[in-house]
């Protein structure tokens, strides 16, 4: 069974028809979800999440099917995200940061023991956060405000910050715009790592080709809101409407 | 800690510790070193500062405008007043006042949750003026216009003075280490996600409607256990004490004190008390000298005189220093967007 099954989705912003009946399934590993700007890639991530409801279509995770409009719930089932520009608490920690993501997981009642510091729960979410913050190299700066970490560590809290519940599904938006390419190795490695042990299925929407051809073994490209391929990262780039579409967006495609 | 463990500690440590007993020790101290109007005052910094806590939690922490705080203030003074006319003790009284008062911020809190910025502002407002005409026409509860005596608590072997002292200090400490308490806890988390980014609370599996209620009940609850101390300074209710004037006071106490710090109410409650006392000879004009005030904190100390230490601080080094984060921060009146 596909941890993350699409059919028929259809999204409208008021006249503009964003996604006219997606098709998409995600299975355990990395796929790659591409597109020119403004194809509805993040749309199609809010309509997963629950942020934004179709007019059209289903979800399922692992086979149930998801309530739109209760992105609350569906975080709860284990379906956690990224946003494309990151989305944090400036003042607080970095580690704080990270147990925020842990917060949803404590028991009914947990509040009152984490208040009067006897929750197991806060103890263990807290372990959970250094394990994640060290294997990302962020160890260091877990004490910091946030708002101090430039951008590109921002967007590697947010993906820890995601993973910290270990969540059955993830998914990534834009995580390596605007990350050196320093930056993007200390955020992969770990990540492909721990997606392998854990198997999880990560989506993963991104501009660069490169890393999409190098991380991803499957990709689906997603054009005015139609899948127009879905297959190898080969197969996808040589295909006929894709390049038409990235040449027509005006980006150059990678030889492959 | 020992006084070994102490001398261990680093130099700022160990000052910070002395300081702190040292503080303590005064207050405790109090009613023997200053006469009794200053423990008045004392002590209205006190209540003050502790409905001021209750901003801390939905204005500094979850982001929410809440003008609301005096009317949660007055559902307090009465509930408990009026509970301890009926034979209740007085802990027990307030406690329960306290709940009724969360139970009004819940109420108010549902509509409230789905507005923002300026709406919410005007929405707890209203609240705000309707609870005066509840204390107004609940005469069997509140006296209405005539107003109730409030019955002195008085503690064995103290006079009424050094009582309400204690009572004030007791309550303001609790709540000073509740406050704080959970602004490192979940909760305090939450409330913060729920303020800066609100968009990503629900990925988080965080429902931001649900967090908004829970500042509002805890604020009021707060603001209702404050409300039950202020009738112990007033001796006096009548429903005038909590309209318009006592808002501008907690706006004071907001933006000059600054809500973001729990340090914060307690210095806009001593800012407050004092000029109050120097301005009482006014009357109106007290409020155009409010107002200036707030102008001027708005326009000079966005974050308020809680925030000058870590704005010290930062400036000090000699590279230019970065800005204090870029976080949206405390709930702003002006109803910009974030
Ligand atoms: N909440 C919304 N309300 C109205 N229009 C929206 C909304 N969200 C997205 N859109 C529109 O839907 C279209 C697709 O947006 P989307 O963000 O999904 O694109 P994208 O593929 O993620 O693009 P990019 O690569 O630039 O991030 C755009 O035209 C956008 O303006
Ligand atoms: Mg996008």
């Amino acid at each position: 069974m596909n941890a993350l099954e699409l059919s028929g989705i259809a999204v409208r912003f008021g006249g503009n028809e964003v996604l006219k009946g997606v098709d998409l399934a995600v299975g355990t590993g990395f796929t790659g979800l591409i597109g020119p700007n403004g194809a509805g890639k993040t749309t199609v991530f809010n309509v997963v999440t629950g942020y934004v409801r179709p007019v059209a279509g289903s979800v399922r995770i692992a086979g149930e099917p998801v309530r739109a409009g209760r992105p609350a719930v569906v975080a709860r089932r284990g379906v956690r995200r990224t946003f494309q520009t990151p989305r944090l608490v400036a003042e607080l920690s970095v580690e704080a940061n990270v147990l925020a993501g842990l917060d949803a997981g404590l028991p009914p009642g947990g509040g009152l023991a984490d208040f009067l510091g006897v929750s197991r729960g806060a103890r263990t979410a807290r372990e959970r956060a250094r394990e994640l913050l060290d294997a990302f190299g962020l160890a260091a700066r877990a004490a910091e405000p946030a708002g101090n970490l430039p951008l590109g560590s921002q967007k590697i809290v947010e993906v820890v910050r995601a993973l910290a519940p270990r969540p059955r599904i993830v998914l990534l938006d834009e995580p390596a715009a605007g990350l050196s390419a320093a930056d993007v190795d200390r955020m992969v490695a770990p990540l492909a790592e721990i997606g392998e042990r854990d198997e999880l299925s990560i989506l993963i929407i991104e501009h660069d080709l490169e890393l999409v051809s190098r991380l991803c073994p499957r990709v689906a490209a997603l054009h005015f809101g139609r899948i127009l391929a879905d297959g190898t990262p080969a197969e996808v780039l040589a295909h006929p409407d894709v390049v038409k579409a990235y040449l027509g967006a005006g980006v150059a495609t990678v030889d492959s | 800690m020992t006084p070994l463990a102490l001398l261990s500690g680093s130099p700022r440590r160990v000052a910070g510790v002395a300081g702190a007993v040292a503080a303590a020790l005064v207050l405790l101290a109090l009613p023997g070193l200053v006469n009794p109007y200053l423990l008045f005052q004392a002590c209205l910094v006190m209540v003050t500062a502790t409905a001021g806590l209750g901003l801390v939690l939905i204005m500094g922490w979850s982001g929410q405008i809440a003008l609301s705080q005096a009317g949660f203030l007055g559902v307090g003074a009465y509930a408990t007043t009026y509970l301890v006319a009926q034979g209740w003790a007085w802990p027990l009284a307030a406690v329960t006042a306290g709940l009724v008062a969360a139970l009004f911020g819940v109420l108010i809190g549902l509509p409230a949750t789905r507005l923002r910025g300026f709406y919410l502002a005007i929405a707890t407002l209203a609240f705000a003026e309707l609870m005066i005409r509840v204390f107004v026409e609940a005469t069997p509860v509140t006296g209405g216009i005539a107003g109730t005596a409030v019955q002195a608590v008085v503690l064995p072997g103290i006079d009424v003075d050094g009582s309400r002292w204690y009572l004030c200090l007791a309550v303001a400490a609790v709540t000073t280490a509740v406050v704080m308490r959970i602004g490192r806890v979940g909760l305090g988390r939450r409330l913060r996600v729920v303020r800066d980014a609100e968009i990503a609370a629900p990925s988080l599996g965080v429902s931001p409607m649900r967090t908004k209620l829970l500042a509002f009940a805890l604020s009021a609850f707060i603001g209702g256990i404050a409300g039950a101390l202020y009738a112990q300074c007033l001796s006096y209710l009548t429903p005038e004490i909590f309209d318009m004037g006592l808002l501008i006071e907690f706006l004071v106490i907001a933006f000059l004190g600054g809500v973001g710090y729990v340090a914060g109410p307690f210095l806009g409650a001593v800012v407050v008390v004092v000029l109050r006392d120097l301005l009482q000879d006014l009357g109106s004009w007290q409020r155009l000298v409010y107002g200036l005030i707030l102008a001027l904190a708005i326009a000079f100390l966005p974050r308020g005189l809680a925030s000058l230490p870590a704005r010290l601080r930062a400036r000090r080094p000699a590279p230019p220093a970065p800005e204090p984060p870029p976080v949206s921060g405390q709930a702003d009146l002006t109803g910009a967007a974030r």
